[in-house]
């Protein structure tokens, strides 16, 4: 079963570098270089916190592009071109398959976020007296919630279109920012179904402030080792859930019509 | 002349696959029937199919539409057995729901004895998809070792194996070449070169001659015949007669969704037929078999119905010096009983419920 999965993942691998995914990582390090010639001479003093601001925002945004566009078409594609039903009709769950297709397209993630953050912390060494190895904290924050943000992708991508699963995750990356402010903003009502309604929408969506110490690490304060395993474990119960019930939708899908 | 013999040894082959399942009871027909002489009459069933009924939900209303209805077949081991019929029959609804890809709405699936949505049920078998289609970004090399790691082959003998399997679909010089640069042709021998990757013990191949020239088909068709004679199973769908006459034991031929008959083909064929155009001279010689007739030259065609009244012509127009212009061999028995099932119209296909 587990070798299944990574002859999958592999493959799934594969395919985003032979799409040219990687061409992205290009786009990074422009933006970063971009930053440093455009943006130096306006913030006389910040520059590696302007710096690392647009990095990381960078990372986050590239890597959400990839997610997005690679994830919410990656298993319809191969619905409507056919490849599916060779693979399915090998000794391969359906469960089995899209967990492969979730790890590869994590692996590609995790491979992209190790190149821009190699790219980001060099320019940020390059940068006097701006490195800090709390960047790596927040690029760690960075991939937990790009995972949860994939597996999001991949619960839509098995029960609506490639273009509404690409809304709905963005849907819920814009809410998942907002939630808490929503829930705030909620409680602040009078009505009760206004509070009820914030809490709701507090609890159905993963909470992506959570992962987001990108401010905080840019202004000098440290990620502290309790933050990081609790957002890891956020993360994991997370994406276990979509999964679970994404692999419960695709596993009574019809793959095939008449 | 060269007579072709109108031998096609069936005696080794020869399965009795079951009859159809017409009282819907749910109940699989396993046991041979017809020729008790056969050898493999008691081999048991590589895949039992037993009353399966599949429907679809279609456009807005979602009108339900008829796939297949009170499907049932065995195929025991070592024969080859073709689903027969016209475009939308049922044929590939009928495999898909045999592969776990559509879920059926009634009936049982047994493939070498367990259930169909076990997916180690499908560990022995093969299977090539009716426009088969594959990762474009591999190459045809790569594509086999992706399929080799989800069949587990171990690692030591994949390689070997999949030499193998190239030079046996003609596929070895373009291995080394990306699919999307694959015509139809070459995918359909990609795709038949997984389907027996695993050496699997059932093959089910979705109109496998479809997108090859007469080459290719011939090559596939010596290949399946090969297969056969090494003892796999073989499930063939197929709207093209004569290729299912050339590999099948038995057939099932569909009609509107519904199995109409199971048969085996030696059952089903008493013999073959001859045509024949003799060049005759100024008389109409007393021997000529009365369902002659007149063609252009003073040319007649006669038809024979067996090789001793063959015989027997060949006898006669060689003591009278009449020249047998050509000769054609028939075997429409299969032809003739797929046109009968399917002389009216396929019915609409939406279901009124």
């Amino acid at each position: 079963m587990t070798g299944n999965i990574l002859t999958l993942a592999a493959s799934t691998f594969l395919e985003t570098v032979r799409d040219r995914i990687f061409y992205l990582v290009a786009v990074f390090g422009f933006v970063m270089l971009a930053s440093t010639a455009i943006l130096s001479p306006l913030t006389v003093g910040a520059q590696g916190k302007i710096m690392a601001d647009v990095g990381l925002a960078s990372m986050v945004i590239i890597g959400l592009l990839v997610v997005i566009f690679v994830g919410s078409s990656m298993v319809r594609k191969e619905l409507d071109k056919g490849t599916i039903v060779t693979i399915l009709s090998k000794p391969v769950g359906r469960r089995e398959y899209l967990l492969g297709k979730f790890l590869g397209l994590n692996l590609t993630l995790v491979s992209m976020l190790a190149v821009m953050g190699l790219v980001f912390l060099l320019m940020m060494f390059l940068a006097p007296g701006s490195f800090s190895l709390r960047f790596l904290g927040a690029i760690y924050l960075t991939f937990l919630e790009l995972t949860l943000i994939n597996a999001v992708v991949v619960f839509f991508s098995t029960s609506v279109s490639p273009i509404l699963a690409a809304v709905f995750t963005l849907g819920v990356f814009a809410v998942g920012h907002l939630s808490q402010s929503i829930r705030d903003f909620g409680q602040l009502q009078d009505g009760l179904f206004q509070r009820q309604v914030s809490e709701l929408v507090y609890y159905l969506t993963p909470n992506l402030e959570v992962f987001n110490l990108r401010g905080a690490v840019v202004h000098g304060t440290p990620v502290s080792a309790e933050h990081l395993v609790m957002a890891t474990v956020y993360c994991l119960a997370w994406t276990v859930l979509l999964l679970v019930v994404a692999g419960s939708i695709f596993s009574r899908k019809e793959l095939r019509g008449e | 002349m060269i007579i072709q013999a109108p031998v096609k040894n069936r005696t080794l082959d020869r399965e009795t696959i079951g009859a159809r399942h017409a009282e819907r009871t749910g109940t699989i027909p396993d046991s041979p029937g017809g020729d008790r002489s056969n050898p493999l009459a008691g081999a048991p069933a590589v895949i039992q199919v037993g009353d399966l009924w599949k429907s679809f939900r279609s456009g807005f209303l979602k009108r339900r539409i008829r796939g297949i209805e009170g499907v049932s077949f065995s195929v025991a081991k070592g024969s080859v057995f073709a689903l027969l019929g016209h475009n939308g029959a049922g044929k590939t609804t009928t495999i898909n729901c045999i592969l776990d890809l559509v879920h059926p709405d009634g009936g049982d699936i047994k493939i070498m004895g367990r259930d169909y949505r076990d997916p180690a049920s499908r560990a022995r078998v093969g299977y090539l998809p009716e426009r088969p289609y594959f990762f474009d970004h591999l190459t045809g090399m790569e594509l086999l070792q992706f399929y080799a790691r989800l069949l587990d082959i171990p690692r030591e003998s994949r390689a070997a194996r999949i030499d193998e399997v190239l030079e046996m679909v003609g596929m070895t010089t373009f291995a080394g070449r990306r699919l999307k640069k694959f015509s139809k042709g070459m995918l359909q021998r990609i795709g038949l070169a997984q389907a027996i990757l695993g050496d699997p013990d059932l093959l089910i191949l979705d109109e496998p001659m479809s997108g090859l020239d007469p080459i290719g088909r011939r090559e596939v068709r010596e290949l399946l015949m090969e297969l056969k004679r090494v003892g796999k199973t073989i499930i063939l769908s197929s709207h093209i007669v004569p290729d299912v006459e050339m590999i099948a034991d038995s057939v099932g031929i569909l009609k509107d969704g519904s199995m109409a008959v199971v048969k085996d083909l030696n059952e089903l064929n008493p013999g073959f037929s001859y045509t024949g155009d003799l060049a005759l001279g100024r008389t109409r010689p007393h021997w000529l078999p009365s369902n002659n007739s007149d063609l252009e030259d003073g040319k007649v065609r006669v038809q024979v119905g067996s090789v001793g009244e063959l015989r027997n012509l060949l006898n006669d127009c060689h003591r009278e010096s009449i020249p047998l212009v050509s000769l054609e061999t028939h075997r429409s028995c299969l032809e003739d009983l797929f046109m009968e099932i399917n002389r009216e119209a396929p019915q609409n296909p939406e279901v009124a419920r």
